[in-house]
């Protein structure tokens, strides 16, 4: 009797499904009160991969339609993760030179997530990726603090990607992850949850605390994880770039204001002996007139008295050579 | 012989080289670095935005309000900046401001809250930058007469240059040693204002004994001190109508400025185009701008035209490039909002090496360094009006049209401004009144006044 009660589930649930293709066959198991779902893919070619993520328990039937025209018989079958599912092969037959594959699984928790297969023969396949909703942006640099210092972690899911019941943090330690519990350790670790991101704050850091942390989004059908590293560093870090950049400016403003000081000494000197030559030329020093910083060459002006009686007399001295 | 030219340098020590000499482009390079320094880092900061939000767990207003604050510190303190340099040397108070800049950074480095982070960035560093860019750019500009506009265009290239260079390497800074360590090299950096400061030649100062006296009695009392502060503040200058109208149109100018840079890219974006195309419109208008501000130097040097009629030119053609920004994009025609862009890019470049430079032939000589830190200081003001304006007008009609044409409205209105000034319409730059009792003073010459310290020089160095 029970092959019959599910025969008549099938036509009164799946009625528009075509009985002569022959290829639904119903799982072992009650759907329960899951939502129900289809996914559909029409293959042209040999093979074709479908990507989609689920996040709470769903009825999924997955149809594959392909189209060939050099075969009139082919065996068709379902895979998942490599393994063939029992009692799934079928033979097909073509329907308007169509082969078509449909099955309905029960996703119900991270097990039954993975990589669904419908299998034409040898000829071509159609791959379903199932998995949990994967969070963007992943930063994979690590992120850097300093011993004492306090740092946040954030973790955070796209906006178009379903919000999570809960979330959770891990610390690696060694080799296994290790969760962190906020309530029994309230001045090392903080976490403030948002509906579609989490932020952890770590204080009081130490150089044990450069490892992996991860971050895990839990959904009604699994987890999604996701990690950071941590990097602690001390302040001696950056202060070496630091010094060497203060070393330079100091090189530098030395070597600047040497050749101001030498440059303005030598100025000087030229200054006295432009004087000395001046007086003994041209001993008669006249009213003040224009002037400009013009000289001749090989004397120069006195620095503090007229300058535009040095340039008078500068000239004077000029046109007396000429 | 008479008044052959020396060779290399002036024999007279101390006053500023010959004009356009050799040292003056060591001067120049200087203002290049110190610019970079100051407007370039400060351009950079962004990248510290998205770290602060998430540390200090504090929303996005307040943590702009650090950069707002280093900016309109650096304006503020500018006329202090000029102050000091009159009454000291420009040199030394450029040094002290590179070191209270880095201190300011360093000091961000070790910030445990916000406050601290606007006392140290902000108003610190601020101080730091206003004691920098007021008397470096009044000693470029004293130490060039033919090259003017060309030496500040060359040196305020680097503003573009260093926001190409600073945002990647700030990025590296800040993913190596997180932003501590991040603040703590750029201090580091800062403090190579100092050698720039170093290059500044020590200005002679002649030996006056009746001056002295005088100087050293008034000092003795309070009224005479602060007679001397205004003095060296040149809030004379507020009473003029020349440079007060001119302060005005810098100050209308101001206002549209940034407008664009602000909203150019949500506008694209807004437009319809993608992150990238959005992006890529403000890049080109930056390499137009760095390319504006070198040509138009250049261009005014040459002397065909008068400064301030360039300067009127490059304002409206920038005010109608702005205009035209949305309208060019209402058809969805990408070529047509790179193309006015660019020309917005190079206009608006064009008109920042004019800006100071026209600040000459409108204050005698002596004035600049103290009229160009009251300009900075009155144009702050508007600056700070401009962004949230068109930021309200966006709210209201809901796109960019309004604040781009109020913008595009306030250069234009600039540009009338400036033409009230005296003498606009004549053909060659008024003569100034210097406060010195002039000795030759030549009308005839179609470039400023003399820029070097004229205690004993006259006005208008007719030897070209």
């Amino acid at each position: 009797m029970m092959p019959a009660s599910w025969m008549l589930l099938l036509l009164a649930c799946c009625g528009h499904g075509n009985p002569k293709s022959v290829g639904q066959m119903l799982p072992a198991e009650p759907g329960g009160d899951f939502p129900s779902d289809v996914r559909s893919v029409f293959l042209k070619d040999k093979g074709h991969t479908d990507k989609m993520e689920v996040s709470s328990p769903v009825n999924l039937t997955l149809q594959c339609t392909w189209t060939d025209n050099k075969v009139d018989n082919i065996t068709g079958f379902w895979r998942k993760d490599e393994r063939d599912i029992d009692n799934s092969h079928v033979t097909l037959r073509q329907e308007n030179q169509q082969f078509q594959l449909q099955r309905m699984f029960i996703i119900k928790d991270e097990e039954s997530l993975g990589n669904y297969s419908c299998v034409f023969g040898n000829e071509a396949k159609v791959d379903f990726i199932l998995t949990v909703p994967h969070m963007g942006d992943v930063r994979d640099k690590p992120v850097v603090s300093y011993v004492g210092d306090s740092v946040v972690l954030l973790c955070k899911m796209d906006d178009n990607k379903p919000k999570p019941k809960t979330w959770l943090w891990f610390r690696a330690n060694g080799t296994d992850k290790e969760q962190i519990d906020t309530v029994t350790e309230p001045q090392k670790y903080q976490m403030k949850n948002d509906e579609k991101s989490t932020k952890l704050h770590v204080y009081n850091l130490t150089h044990d605390d450069s490892v992996l942390f991860y971050c895990s989004a839990v959904f009604a059908i699994g987890a999604a994880v996701s990690h950071l590293e941590l990097k602690v560093i001390t302040i001696y870090e950056p202060l070496k770039p630091f010094v060497a950049i203060v070393l330079e400016v100091l090189v530098l403003v030395t070597a600047i204001l040497l050749f101001e000081s030498h440059r303005s000494k030598k100025a000087q000197a030229q200054d006295a002996s432009g004087d000395e030559v001046a007086n003994a030329e041209a001993p008669n020093a006249e009213p003040p007139a224009t002037t400009t910083v013009t000289t001749s060459s090989g004397e120069s002006n006195g620095l503090d008295e007229n300058p535009s009686a040095r340039q008078r007399n500068v000239e004077n001295v000029a046109q007396q050579k000429q | 012989m008479a008044g052959v030219r020396p060779g290399a340098e002036s024999r007279r020590s101390g006053e500023a080289e010959e004009p356009d000499g050799g040292w003056s482009w060591v001067l120049v390079g200087a203002l290049f670095v110190s610019t970079s320094l100051v407007f370039g880092l400060m351009r950079g900061l962004g990248i510290f935005f998205v770290e602060f939000v998430q540390y200090f767990d504090e929303s996005a207003q307040a943590i702009s309000w650090i950069a707002s604050t280093g900016l309109a510190a650096q304006q503020f303190f500018s006329p202090l900046g000029a102050a000091l340099s009159k009454a000291y040397d420009a040199g030394p108070v450029v040094m002290a401001g590179g070191c209270l800049a880095g201190l300011g950074l360093i000091l961000a480095s070790r910030a445990t809250c916000l406050l601290h982070l606007y006392l140290t960035m902000g108003l610190l560093t601020g101080l730091g930058w206003g004691l920098v860019f007021t008397p470096m750019v009044a000693t470029v500009m004293a130490s060039f007469r033919q090259r003017r506009s060309l030496a500040l265009g060359l040196a305020f290239s680097s503003i573009g240059l260093a926001s190409f260079t600073f945002n990647p390497l700030f990025q590296f800074l800040v993913e190596t040693y997180a932003w501590r360590g991040a603040l703590l090299i750029l201090g580091g950096l800062s403090f190579n204002i100092v050698p720039c400061g170093a290059c500044i030649r020590p200005r002679r100062r002649p030996k006056k004994p009746e001056k002295v006296k005088a100087a050293t009695e008034s000092r003795q009392s309070c009224g005479g001190a602060l007679r001397q502060v205004a003095s060296y503040l040149e809030l004379s200058l507020l009473c003029e109508r020349p440079y007060v109208t001119y302060a005005l149109a810098i100050s209308l100018l101001n206002v549209g400025y940034f407008v664009p840079y602000v909203h150019l890219v949500a506008h694209s974006r807004h437009a319809g185009f993608s992150e990238y195309q959005a992006a890529f419109v403000m890049s080109a208008a930056g390499v137009t701008d760095i390319l504006g501000r070198v040509a138009s130097g250049w261009f005014s040097d040459r002397g065909h035209f008068r400064l301030i009629h360039l300067l009127s030119a490059w304002t409206t053609l920038a005010g109608l490039s702005i205009m035209l920004l949305p309208v060019s994009s209402m058809r969805g025609s990408y070529a047509a909002l790179v193309g006015v862009s660019l020309f917005y890019g190079f206009s608006s470049g064009a008109l920042t090496s004019l800006a100071f430079t026209v600040v000459p032939t409108v204050v005698s000589a002596e004035r600049v360094m103290g009229a160009l830190g009251l300009l900075q200081l009155i144009e702050s003001c508007a600056g700070l009006l401009g962004s949230p304006l068109s930021g309200l007008l966006r709210d209201i009609t809901g796109n960019y049209m309004a604040s781009f044409v109020v913008s595009g409205a306030f250069f234009l209105l600039s540009t009338l401004t400036m033409a009230t000034l005296p003498h606009f319409f004549a053909r060659t730059d008024p003569p100034l009144l210097p406060v010195m009792p002039p000795m030759v003073p030549d009308a005839e010459t179609q470039s400023p006044s003399s820029e070097t310290e004229p205690m004993n020089e006259s006005p208008g160095d007719s030897n070209q």
